[in-house]
């Protein structure tokens, strides 16, 4: 069985699974803002523990129904298919040599390292290393191939490509193990979705998003393990691992330094707006873009509805628009997101509003609405970004009902200041 | 001082763009680039006055340093030059790279001792370091946009407190530098 044949579409509720695991696509911007600020929260040292935890367990949950799904028993067709899945997803490609005494990793080109180098590297001197989702990943593969419990294996990245070495080269040692909390699957994500409501320029968003998700099934790591599309690298990612490193560090903070939440909060916003400004961005001025929707045409409402549809392409949930008022409010509602399952499994209600990613995301799509001269095809840089979004805010943004709290619908509403 | 630099540039037809820095905190004092030009006068001093700062740092370190050291660097599309005038400012003088380097090091001669006499005497003032680790990180961190927020959560200082970094106190600034070299993968600043 293919790979692409594991896939799977909640059409009206815009999420994607792969092997009845939830995934979405991230680009790399977004990526590597997301583990930077996990690190700021908790420290180099912590925040890796963290990301590899959440890493491990995400890729169990997927590994584990792939191997079910295709019929994988042996150890040498399952470390296999592992690493076909990783580099298939746009996450690198890894070669994997290990038993149930411990192994090694190494990869020349890993999502994280290759592209936080290729981002940063001129700029910052990196010590340690990148790739927290590719220990994860190994460790997970590593004991699915050999029958092994949860946390029966750890890996460590030792030399990074982001911190200059030539490779990264990962260690594997056995660890004492422990039962695996239940997968967050389809079946779990249809618990915590309400029916798809119409929005604003909905057959228009419909028909775009669907255009979008057949694009995005033809989208797989090329030799490199790497998804170069849209002038960024794109990675077909689990939303367990984002979920997990994002709540387990929220709160983490709120217990032990509630001085920094707003801090925290702050920054998880701003991978949403990051998110929206880098892959929206560059989806809308992508050749491929034009091919199935046009140029671009720069009218505000043309903006709002393609970013709601790519956010339904990506699969990151069936998000509408409420209400558009140009230079002045926008209220985006979503029916379904990647992050309510999992948060009401493994959390219960949440007592405020948690949906720091569509928060930014949404005050991000009112900026490139109005302040992006589309037509004259900008180039994205890190200094535009700067441009558009530092200084005075000219828009503020509330969460004003939340599904992880129980509110029947999630809602996003932007002002003018 | 504008006015002293375009008069003394009028007669280097190869010359793209000079800029006068303010140390020790690499601000911009003075500058003129070539119309056409869309450089960052700001962004490109403070550049230079770094530049300076680490070249006579390491030629300390060599036991080589002079007060008469000059940087040139040859680029692709560009001949730099940096000289330091005065403890307190530091010149650069961008060229067009097929500009002989004979008539560079003539024409640079006299530009800078046109300059030097036009430059005023300044007491520098002893800014907070809180305020210019700040100014540093601006400069150098990597998503600068996010700088504060960053600063704020790795230091545990809070976003109120980083408005007035001038203000801040000896514990916070000790905590500050040390995000900032965490952040920027330096075991020191050059401030």
């Amino acid at each position: 069985m293919a790979i692409e044949d594991l896939r799977g579409l909640f059409a009206e509720q815009s999420l994607t699974f792969l092997a009845e695991i939830p995934y979405v696509y991230h680009c790399h911007h977004y990526n590597l803002f997301h583990d930077q600020t996990i690190d700021d929260a908790l420290g180099e040292a912590e925040g890796t523990r963290v990301r590899t935890a959440a890493s491990h367990n995400a890729f169990r949950e997927l590994l584990g129904a792939v191997f079910d799904k295709v019929g994988a028993t042996t150890p040498a067709e399952r470390i296999s298919l592992a690493s076909e899945v990783f580099a298939w997803m746009g996450q690198g490609k890894l070669s994997l040599s290990a038993t149930t005494a411990g192994g090694s990793a190494r990869s020349a080109s890993l999502h994280y390292g290759f592209t936080w180098r290729e981002k940063y590297g001129s700029r910052v001197k990196r010590i340690e290393p990148a790739d927290a989702v590719a220990a994860g990943f190994a460790a997970a593969a590593t004991e699915l191939a050999f029958d092994l419990p949860s946390d029966a294996m750890s890996a460590v990245e030792h030399r990074c490509v982001a911190a200059r070495d030539a490779e990264c080269e990962f260690t594997l040692t056995p660890g004492t193990g422990h039962a695996a909390k239940p997968a967050i699957d389809e079946a779990i994500v249809r618990r915590y979705v309400v029916p798809p409501a119409r929005g604003l320029d909905e057959d228009r968003i419909v028909q775009i998003s669907t255009g979008l998700l057949e694009f995005m099934r033809g989208v797989q790591g090329d030799e490199r393990g790497l998804v170069a599309a849209f002038s960024v690298f794109v990675a077909a990612h689990l939303p367990g691992y984002y979920n997990e490193t994002v709540y387990e560090t929220m709160h983490r903070v709120e217990r032990t330094m509630a001085d920094s939440v707003p801090a925290i909060e702050a920054l998880m916003r701003e991978a949403g707006q990051v998110c929206v400004f880098s892959t929206f961005g560059n989806v809308l001025l992508s050749p491929e873009w034009e091919g199935m929707v046009g140029p671009p045409t720069g009218v505000p409402t043309d903006v709002m509805a393609f970013c709601t549809a790519i956010a339904r392409g990506l699969g990151f949930g069936h998000w509408f628009i409420a209400e558009y008022e140009p230079r002045r409010r926008l209220v985006i509602r979503c029916t379904s997101t990647y992050e309510v399952a999992f948060y009401r499994s493994r959390y219960g209600l949440a007592k405020k509003p948690r949906s720091y990613f569509v928060q930014g995301a949404a005050l991000a799509m009112m900026t490139l609405a109005e302040s992006v001269k589309w037509t004259e095809r900008p180039q994205l840089t890190n200094n535009f970004y700067v441009e558009l979004f530092r200084g005075k805010p000219r828009y503020r943004v509330e969460q004003t009902r939340c599904m992880m709290r129980g509110d029947a619908i999630s809602e996003y509403v932007v002002d003018a200041l | 001082m504008d006015r002293y630099i375009e008069q003394a540039v009028a007669e280097i037809p190869q010359l793209i763009g000079i800029f006068l820095t303010a140390m020790p905190d690499s601000l911009l004092f003075s500058s003129w680039v070539r119309e056409g030009t869309e450089w960052s006068a700001e962004e490109v001093a403070a550049y230079f006055g770094d530049l300076v700062r680490a070249n006579r740092q390491g030629l300390k370190a060599l036991g080589s340093w002079s007060s008469e050291m000059q940087v040139t660097i040859e680029s692709a599309e560009s001949l730099v030059v940096l000289r330091e005038l005065s403890s307190d400012f530091v010149c650069g003088c961008v060229f067009e790279r097929s500009a002989p380097l004979g008539m560079v090091r003539l024409h640079l001669k006299r530009l800078l001792e046109r300059v030097t006499q036009a430059l005023p005497k300044v007491q520098p003032e002893d800014r907070p370091r809180g305020a210019r680790i700040m100014e540093f990180l601006d400069r150098y961190a990597p998503d600068p946009h996010a700088v504060t927020l960053r600063v704020s959560l790795r230091a545990g200082i809070s976003i109120d407190d980083l408005k007035s970094p001038g203000a801040l106190s000896v514990d916070q600034v000790r905590r500050l530098e040390e995000t900032a070299c965490k952040i920027l993968g330096v075991n020191q600043l050059s401030l």
